[in-house]
């Protein structure tokens, strides 16, 4: 079966796209913005900034002071997204005045993540047909959590978009040699998305390889030994390196001309060459690793080219970009009424917490899907399972492994586990495909039961498809733009949740609901406290006319008229703070989504 | 005739055999249209749950017109604190994760405000923790989802004095290893002292506990804060309630610290180990009129912010 989608199907992918992002951009106004995003939205006029002077002054603009002046804010992530977005802000916003500021920021967000419906579609429709495609793309995007994390200009929405595109673009090398530099280049702008991305060649190299020993012939497998020895050189060399100089003095001391930088190049460069020894003597077996090839020899150049902060310090500046990730702060997470601090974390968070957040209707096909294709992937290795439940096969392994591979890493207890999903939103289009392949067997099943016409066929489908999606739709209408706080009904929705003791809310942006209270009750020089809402969201708030622009930010309660606390189980001194600075425990109002304090807006009262 | 019967069994075999095979079929759509209307179903009847404003604002003109000094409101589930907006601002109202072991010694009525039309209402713990000692006080009320309910507190004494009530009685100084002892100034609300110490009367929360106490910065060097209050009343007992407050209390690698209360029944010890949440609690057997002292110290003040609840207590009221 070809791996290419059908004209229409491309069609339908377009559409999808198009939808998605249509209705990303029309439900965008209510979504607050959340502590980062507004760090990115000053990063990314910044660094517009600075592209600009590239123009205008390129030679100031490519001197490293007017770099680092540029680039080192926010230099714990690339510059892809932030790049998009100031651009986009500055086209969409600053030239043609369009749209508000913020609505020019997250353009580029919509479109990224509007991706990946397009692209469930495109693959589901090819593995396992269209209803399959179908039922993934709204399956993916009418999680209420999904929903909103694809409004943001953030990087967890467009990495999650990236690793699909990669994985996909991968699949469709494993065939056909053309897609092989497109996959290095999508592998690329992950890199430059997010640093998820740099998980990918761990997931993708036992694919290539294993599919490339495959078909290859001797010839062939021995340019292949070759390739591995020279991987377990490297590795080798890498372990001599921390032992002599240890694993900080490894990132330390690594310079341009150094031992580290030899490695590197060595590796690449005995890599290239045999893959190009290997393209010749055994154009089959290439094939399959062509991707692998692409990806090790475009990604780093992408990576690199991309983020001007790397360009006159590429060793110092990357170590430090991975010191920081590898090294992360951890914050506060609630979690069955334990706030979560410091690791070791329980180990099945990760799973606990997709299965409360899922609405149940979507949560059981893609459970179901889940276990499927590892019983099916088991029973190519244990033959009793595979006449059970079938042979899984090189693709189904494929969408197996990463369907599950940023859930088990997050689940690692010392990786820090704040966030909601959204560290693991890369595992959820996969999940989502797996569940459009359980949901086309149920509708086919009811099909046959029922012994419909193929155009009945069809409608029967489409009745399934809107009874089985209807729960997470309205959950997701009635629970928007508050996604951080959205439960599924296995939780026992928001009031369920907050029973459980499950995390609240997170990233502040919830404060949107009493902003309109609170404009409405300040006045000229109001002095408001908004908790855990950064000086750059006040101000965005401000800019964006969601806010008065008249009111005066505080750092506390102390000096404050108005104070909105936000509820999280860790900062419950500082409510106890407003009433101490306040003399009063009775709040003016709040936003309580289905009973559940969230935002707990306080008024001194008048001497 | 048998022939046919027979003919006819397996006919209806075949018939039956074809159902079983339809619906097994059938069986993963059916799984998914089941589950997808109980997760409707949830969603369309969870607003019933919900208190309108008027519900909130019934109950709140009921406790208005029946409460008495001493009576508090007790939310459940804990974290129904929308409460708050409604309940007459002279009632305490308490909400809080853990709030059900909380034996609310200075109040002899506690009004029960319940939504138990909420998912996941924790109801064993509310029967474990608060039910015992507590007593129902005249029958329940109905607001839409809303029921308000009195109780008797069985745990409840008299609180004879507060030491929160005596602050500008209390008589601080920081005592050093042989060193006379170094008396602190009371300056607006709040004692200052040599060595950073410093004590006050704030609202501060406590594993989650709102608790309105001393708070207490105590000195630094491995230095005594002495707090002394010249008279109090006997009673049947002193309770000492302490603890860090906030995130202070959890961090790693801090050191405990020591509190003694010396009073006419002689020295009552207390210690708050180095990451330790929440209030230790420790009660003198009765005491006679005279005064009291409480010594604290810790040898390394970082993150050492104090919340101290000293009372009197008396007999049941």
């Amino acid at each position: 079966m070809s791996r290419a989608p059908t004209a229409l199907d491309r069609r339908i992918a377009l559409g999808l796209w198009l939808a998605t992002f249509v209705v990303l951009w029309a439900t965008e106004r209510a979504v607050g913005f959340v502590r980062d995003e507004s760090v990115y939205f000053a990063a990314a006029e910044q660094f517009a900034r600075w592209w600009a002077l590239l123009f205008h002054r390129p030679a100031a603009a490519l001197s490293d002071p007017v770099i680092v002046q540029a680039f080192d804010f926010n230099h714990e992530h690339p510059m892809l997204m932030k790049s998009l977005y100031g651009w986009s802000h500055a086209l969409f916003h600053q030239t043609l005045g369009w749209v508000r500021p913020a609505a020019g920021f997250r353009i580029p967000a919509f479109a990224v993540a509007a991706l990946i419906p397009a692209l469930l579609h495109l693959w589901g429709s090819a593995l396992w047909g269209r209803r399959v495609g179908l039922f993934a793309a709204l399956c993916f995007f009418v999680v209420p959590r999904h929903f909103f994390h694809a409004h943001l200009a953030c990087f967890d929405m467009p990495v999650a978009a990236m690793w699909f595109l990669v994985v996909y673009l991968f699949w469709r090398a494993e065939e056909d040699l053309r897609f092989a530099p497109w996959t290095g280049v999508a592998f690329g702008l992950a890199l430059a998305t997010k640093h998820n991305a740099f998980f990918l060649p761990v997931v993708l190299t036992p694919f290539g390889v294993l599919a490339g020993w495959r078909v290859s012939g001797e010839e062939g497998r021995r340019v292949m030994v070759r390739m591995a020895e020279t991987a377990v050189a490297f590795l080798a060399y890498v372990a001599l390196l921390i032992v002599v100089l240890g694993r900080q003095g490894l990132v330390q001391s690594w310079q341009l001309l150094s031992p580290q930088t030899f490695g590197v190049t060595a590796l690449v460069v005995v890599l290239a060459a045999l893959a190009l020894q290997l393209r010749r003597k055994d154009p089959a077996a290439f094939v399959p690793i062509s991707p692998l090839v692409a990806m090790g020899l475009l990604g780093p150049v992408i990576f690199y080219a991309h983020w001007p902060y790397l360009w006159h310090h590429p060793v110092d500046r990357m170590a430090w970009y991975f010191d920081f990730h590898a090294t992360h702060v951890h914050y506060a997470w609630t979690y069955f009424n334990d706030v979560l601090r410091a690791p070791p974390f329980p180990l099945p968070y990760v799973f606990v917490v997709t299965a409360m957040t899922l609405p149940v209707s979507l949560l059981l096909p893609i459970g179901v899907g889940l276990a499927r294709t590892g019983l099916r992937n088991l029973g190519d290795l244990v033959p009793a399972l595979g006449r059970r439940f079938g042979r899984g096969g090189a693709t189904e392994w494929l969408l197996g492994v990463n369907a599950l591979f940023s859930i088990l890493l997050i689940s690692l207890p010392d990786v820090p586990h704040f966030g909601g999903v959204k560290h693991w939103l890369p595992s959820m289009p996969f999940l989502a495909l797996l569940a459009g392949r359980e949901f086309d067997r149920a509708s086919a099943g009811l099909s046959s039961a029922l012994g419909l016409t193929a155009r009945r066929s069809i409608g029967t489908s489409v009745a399934l498809g809107a009874i089985v999606l209807l729960p997470a739709l309205t959950l997701t209408i009635h629970v928007h733009p508050y996604g951080t706080s959205a439960y599924g009904e296995l939780a026992g929705g928001i009031p369920g949740a907050a029973s459980l003791g499950l995390q609240r809310q997170y990233w502040s942006n919830n404060v949107t609901g009493v902003l309109p209270w609170i404009d409405a009750h300040s006045r000229s020089g109001t002095r408001l406290w908004l908790h855990e809402v950064n000086g750059l969201s006040f101000r965005d708030y401000q800019r964006n006319d969601m806010l008065r622009k008249d009111v005066i930010p505080t750092g506390g309660p102390e000096d404050a008229d108005l104070a909105a606390v936000q509820y999280h189980q860790e900062f419950r001194e500082q409510e106890v703070l407003v009433w101490q600075a306040f003399g009063t425990w009775v709040p003016a109002t709040g936003l309580y989504l289905d009973e559940t304090p969230q935002v707990v807006v306080y008024r001194r009262p008048k001497p | 005739m048998h022939a046919r019967a027979e003919g006819n069994a397996k006919a209806s075999d075949a018939g039956v055999n074809e159902t079983l095979h339809r619906l097994r079929t059938a069986g993963p759509a059916l799984a998914l249209v089941l589950v997808a209307l109980l997760g409707l179903g949830f969603q369309l009847q969870l607003p019933r749950a919900f208190p309108s404003d008027a519900d909130y604002r019934g109950a709140a003109e009921a406790l208005a017109r029946a409460k008495a000094p001493g009576d508090v409101v007790f939310l459940h589930p804990w974290w129904t604190e929308r409460a708050r907006l409604f309940v007459p601002a002279d009632i305490p109202v308490v909400g809080y994760l853990g709030h059900t072991s909380d034996d609310l010694v200075a109040h002899p009525r506690i009004w029960v405000l319940a939504n138990e039309r909420l998912p996941r209402t924790p109801d064993a713990d509310f029967r474990r923790n608060f039910l015992p000692d507590r007593t129902p006080a005249g029958e329940s009320r109905q607001f839409g989802p809303l029921t308000l309910s009195a109780y008797r507190n069985g745990r409840a004494r008299q609180v004879l004095l507060s030491a929160i009530d005596a602050f500008d009685r209390l008589e601080v100084s920081v005592e050093g290893p042989g060193a006379a002892p170094q008396p602190c100034q009371h300056a607006g609300g709040r004692v200052r002292c040599p060595f950073d110490a410093s004590v006050e009367v704030a609202w501060h929360e406590v594993l989650y506990q709102p608790v309105r106490c001393l708070f207490v910065l105590p000195p630094s060097g491995g230095r005594t804060l002495s707090i002394r209050l010249p008279e109090s009343p006997a009673a049947e007992a002193l309770l000492l309630e302490s603890g860090i407050t906030w995130e202070h209390a959890w961090l790693p690698g801090r050191t405990d610290v020591q509190l003694t209360l010396e009073s006419s029944t002689g020295a009552l010890h207390l210690r708050i180990p180095g990451a330790h949440e929440g209030l230790v609690r420790g009660e003198t057997p009765a005491v006679t009129a005279g005064p009291w002292t409480l010594k604290l110290s810790t040898a390394s003040t970082q993150d050492r912010q104090i919340c101290v609840r000293l009372r009197a207590l008396g007999g049941s009221p």
